[in-house]
């Protein structure tokens, strides 16, 4: 562990070390290019996630708009059948894997070290590899729009048999799934490596007095997402590595003409693809559960509860996965029993949002924008979640399994429900990071186009499925009653899309000239709000000590006791040398190019680039190993010791 | 603070606006948003009204529970809501964390809540799976297998003396009042087979049986739909289901297991028809009309018999070109020419109202648009990848001019 909590007695290092060769010297840049190339700094990982998720939702919005241009007539010809399909499949796996996912990755980076009173992540340098594996696995997704054979075109969830060689395209020739196959297996590993580190991070580097039942809600729904990443994405990259063998090896695991077993994908798809919503879903949640008692000035109403339906949640979420395949025909009893998997998952979403109307009750509740988006995503949710239950009875289902009634329900939930969410935690803690506060009329102004926008687009939905049409389709005939429905949806989405612009556009704007807001401005609850504006590189002058839940909440009740507390600790901590903090590296964006490389001569079958590209990564691992762990002190009145690199 | 107050009751009052403003546009839509050809509420079949039964349970219980939560959170919402700055900085309320009676209580509710949407699902789910005891014996059983991107029908029971089993393609007919279970296969990639008024979906998946069952309580025509992505013409995969009446269907049964109707060149030709004006539409152009969607069933029933004004000079020419195109390395016409079973049976096409997967309703224009511009109608179909074009080069083999499709049509309309 490279960022210590507390410095033991015996690890800081007081022998000169010996002069290292120019490939192992640290780099100390602290601003520019090469600082951010190289940083490991958990805030600044955080917001390199945020920056490049909030560019890729974007980019599948602007997906999503051409789609609803096609859809806004009958027998429309904006778009061919072929590009229509290429967008439904990356606006989907762009929004899910490069926006919502990453963004939420965001938020664990930047704020849940400083929930949990930790001067960085357990792993920093892999915290920056978990990033740069990102960013590659997003430019491979992506490539296909630039090459001859397109982008990726089979759907999100990739149905064997259409991914293979034989459908891929119809003149042969296309690359494009196999894009697919590797971006999403890059991007596992991005997700794996990440949850590994969240989880050492929360279990290890708690502050002292923190215990589990005192974590803040978010950071025990990071916990919870870090679990389910790391148990769901086996499932997903053994499913892909079979793909791959498939497509570039001729092995036959989906291959129907030779035997394969198509049905064998879904399930391999869905067992990591159910949890996956709730990866989706569960950061969100906890965002929700922090801003609910900040704006209500009250705790959480049954935490132990909040936390422990999270939990449950994670646990039944492996338990559900055939909902998806209600149509499959897996015969009665499967089919009983996920259906009523289903309906018992229900419980504990229920009880989150019974929960969450316990906090307000009784609050003084601060309708500021961060609480309209909290209580929008209340709302939405609640819709999405009663569509799900629509859902989980599988007769029901029947009839709305891959109509447009599943397209409404899951953009209620991922719009309504993550996004607006993740909305809301960008404007909770936008004081916190650029230390302005975003203008109140014009947030809540935003909020209320979005709003609008939203439900105008999705909540026709809900009719055009049940009135017979199937999603994915990239036209429709005149006459089938669809066509006001798809028009008003199309108009909604334009709205949805000008909120978004507003919204971006004030978070620009108050990026450089936003009302300065200074420490703590929603008189906060949890320890980050402790920490000035922006937080320093080593977070915290004094490891804080934790009393209760609501631990800055505390603090801020017992003034006289937490400043004797901090003095005795600075002074233990100084005895110690000072913070000791990571020293940046090269090697986790060399060993995440080794992969990207290799990665792109893989899928063009160039396979001696491909080990090529292996090489560089082994490379970089090893040097990574063999740079050691370095770090650096500084003193808490904020200057270094000068000393980077060197031990 | 002022100039903030007044931007916020400016913001509720455009918020307001907007909100009544939109109201009519959802509220008034609503109904007719709900009817179509494909409408899961105009149900016309026990498997579809079970599964419908299970919806409005869901609605019920859903809306009930929605009604009191929102209720809850509107009034939470709007009492605990500060008024003013002063309010917002007032001293915290006590900081409770909640109440355990409470918060198992509402488990406890949510859990009963669910058991009335359980059990009618329960209920449902085994009578959906298979026909009931009770019509085993009467069910007509029929094979549909998905293609990209069109359905073959196999009538199993039906044997064909010298041809084997009676195939038809794109359009199912069925007796109304009978049980029908269809054995679902797929020859590529997954289909799904929903016919949304007779019974929701079940998929075709390759190298797996699967099967439902459904049944239509009165004649009538049905618009169905692949609903399982497939590639690059999911959203023109359709189908259609028409029910007769018993003695209509074994009519229908007899003239379907019939050769292929012959009209010799030399028959005597009555005053021949007038010949129809072809301008291509272009790409995803419309194929339906409203005088056919008026009666469906009525135009299927005229389409049964051989139409007047027959030229058998041009019906002759169109069955040579029918050789001559290749068009037999991928269609049968029983009794005449072509043995290939990878497109449509085209033996009685001329009877359906449909053509291309049923995107285009059966008129002269639309076959001719169909065999001139295949591509145009249903980008990336076989026909054109496989028939006009060489699959593996994409080089053009041949086009079909104006003066073959004619003749094509005139054949292919014959074969009634």
């Amino acid at each position: 562990m490279e960022a210590l909590v507390q410095a033991a007695p015996g690890s800081h290092e007081t022998h000169a070390a010996p002069k290292r060769s120019w490939l192992f010297t640290r780099p100390t840049a602290k601003t520019g290019i090469v600082s951010w190339l190289t940083t490991v700094d958990h805030k600044r990982i955080g917001l390199l996630y945020a920056i490049s998720a909030l560019f890729f939702f974007l980019v599948g919005g602007f997906e999503a708009l051409l789609i609803r241009v096609q859809l806004a007539v009958p027998n429309n010809t904006f778009i061919t059948h072929q590009t229509y399909n290429e967008m439904f499949t990356m606006h989907a796996t762009t929004m899910i894997f490069l926006a919502v996912m990453p963004l939420s990755a965001a938020f664990f980076n930047y704020i849940m070290p400083l929930q949990i009173g930790a001067r960085d992540v357990a792993f920093p340098r892999l915290n920056g590899f978990a990033f740069w594996v990102f960013i590659a696995g997003a430019i491979i997704l992506n490539i296909g729009w630039f090459v001859k054979s397109g982008a990726p075109d089979a759907g999100w969830f990739g149905y064997a048999p259409l991914t293979s060689k034989a459908y891929s395209n119809q003149f042969g020739g296309d690359m494009s799934t196999d894009l697919w196959v590797m971006g999403l297996q890059i991007l596992g590993v991005s997700s794996v490596v990440g949850s590994l580190n969240f989880i050492v991070t929360i279990i290890n580097l708690r502050a002292p007095g923190m215990t589990m039942m005192r974590l803040p809600v978010f950071t025990w729904m990071t916990l919870v997402t870090a679990f389910l990443i790391i148990l769901s994405f086996p499932a997903i990259t053994i499913a892909l590595v079979e793909l791959m063998m498939d497509r570039s090896f001729d092995s036959n695991f989906f291959e129907a003409a030779n035997g394969g077993l198509p049905i064998l994908w879904q399930h391999l798809f869905w067992i990591f693809g159910h949890p996956e919503v709730y990866i989706l879903i569960l950061p969100a949640m906890g965002i929700i559960s922090e801003i609910f008692p900040t704006f209500s000035r009250k705790p959480l109403f049954g935490y132990p509860i909040i936390v422990f339906s999270g939990a449950c949640i994670g646990f039944l979420g492996f338990g559900v996965w055939s909902h998806h395949m209600f149509t499959t025909g897996m015969g009665s009893v499967a089919t009983a029993a996920f259906s009523l998997m289903t309906m018992a998952i229900a419980v504990p979403t229920g009880v989150k949002i019974f929960n969450w109307i316990g906090t307000l009750w009784g609050g003084h509740l601060k309708m500021r924008t961060p609480m309209m988006f909290a209580l929008g995503f209340i709302w939405m949710f609640m819709f999405g979640g009663f569509s799900g239950i629509m859902h989980s009875a599988a007769p029901a289902d029947a009839q709305q399994q891959d109509s447009y009634f599943v397209v409404a329900h899951f953009h209620y939930v991922l719009i309504g429900g993550s996004v607006f969410a993740l909305l809301a935690g960008i404007h909770y803690w936008f004081p916190l990071v650029f230390g302005r506060k975003v203008s109140e009329f014009w947030g809540k102004l935003s909020f209320w186009i979005i709003f609008v926008g939203f439900n105008v687009t999705f909540f026709p939905m809900h009719f055009l499925g049940l009135n017979g049409m199937p999603r994915r389709t990239a036209v429709y005939d005149g006459n089938m009653g669809w066509n006001d429905a798809n028009l008003v949806s199309t108009i909604g989405a334009f709205i949805l899309a000008i909120g978004v612009g507003v919204y971006f556009f004030v978070m620009i704007y108050t990026y450089f000239k936003g009302e300065k807001s200074g420490r703590d401005p929603w008189d906060g609850r949890t320890l980050e709000w402790a920490l000035p504006t922006p937080p320093p590189e080593h977070n915290f002058d004094v490891i804080p000590t934790i009393h209760a839940r609501d631990a800055f909440w505390y603090e801020k009740h017992h003034q006289r006791e937490i400043s004797r507390e901090q003095a005795v600790h600075a002074k233990e901590e100084e005895s110690h040398g000072g913070i000791h903090m990571p020293s940046q590296s090269w090697f986790p964006i060399v060993a995440a190019s080794g992969l990207l490389i290799g990665s792109i001569f893989f899928v063009n079958h160039i396979y001696a680039g491909a080990i090529a590209g292996g090489a560089l990564m082994v490379l970089g691992i090893y040097f990574w190993a063999a740079e050691g762990p370095g770090g650096y002190h500084v003193d808490p009145a904020g200057h270094d010791d000068g000393s980077h690199g060197k031990h | 603070m002022s100039h903030f107050s007044s931007h916020r009751s400016l913001l509720r009052r455009a918020a307001s606006c907007a909100g009544v403003a939109s109201m009519p546009l959802f509220f008034g839509g609503w109904l007719n948003w709900l009817s179509g050809p494909q409408s899961t509420f105009e149900v016309a079949g026990p498997v579809a009204k079970a599964q419908l039964n299970v919806f409005y349970v869901t609605l019920w219980v859903t809306g009930i529970i929605f009604v009191l939560v929102a209720g809850v959170l509107t009034y939470a919402t709007l009492k605990y809501k500060a008024r003013n700055t002063a309010d917002e900085h007032a001293a915290p309320t006590p900081q409770g964390h909640g109440n355990p009676l409470i918060e198992l209580g509402l488990i406890a509710v949510s859990v009963l809540a669910l058991v009335f949407i359980a059990v009618p699902t329960l209920k449902a789910i085994w009578y959906d799976y298979e026909v009931p005891a009770a019509e085993k014996e009467t069910a007509l059983e029929v094979n549909a297998i998905g293609y990209q991107w069109w359905f073959k029908f196999e009538y199993a029971t039906e044997q064909i003396a010298g041809a084997g089993t009676l195939v038809t393609g794109n359009e199912l007919v069925i007796p109304a009042g009978r049980a029908v279970r269809l054995n679902l296969r797929s020859v590529d990639v997954i289909h799904s087979f929903w016919v949304p008024k007779l019974a929701g979906k079940v998929d075709m998946i390759p190298n797996r049986g699967n099967h439902m069952w459904l049944k239509a309580d009165e004649p009538g025509y049905f618009w169905g739909q692949c609903a399982e992505y497939c590639g690059e013409d999911h959203a023109v995969m359709r189908f259609r289901v028409i029910a007769l009446s018993e003695p209509d269907y074994a009519a229908w049964l007899v003239h379907q297991k019939a050769p292929g109707r012959v009209v010799p060149a030399d028959a005597p030709s009555s005053a021949p028809a007038a010949a129809y004006d072809y301008k291509n539409p272009g790409r995803n152009a419309p194929g339906y009309s409203s005088a056919f969607d008026a009666d469906p069933l009525g135009a299927w029933v005229k389409l049964q018999s051989p139409e007047a004004g027959e030229v058998p000079a041009s019906i002759a020419h169109g069955r040579q070109l029918f050789q001559q195109k290749n068009c037999i390395g991928c269609h049968t016409v029983r009794g005449q020419e072509g043995v290939g079973v990878s497109g449509p049976d085209l033996t009685h096409i001329g009877s359906r109202t449909t053509i291309a997967g049923g995107v285009l309703e059966n008129s002269k224009e639309n076959l001719h648009r169909w065999l001139t511009d295949p591509n145009g109608v249903k980008p990336g179909n076989k026909m054109w990848t496989t028939g006009y074009n060489d699959s593996a080069s994409g080089k053009e083999i041949f086009r079909i001019n104006d003066d073959e499709a004619r003749a094509l049509v005139a054949y292919l309309h014959s074969l009634k």
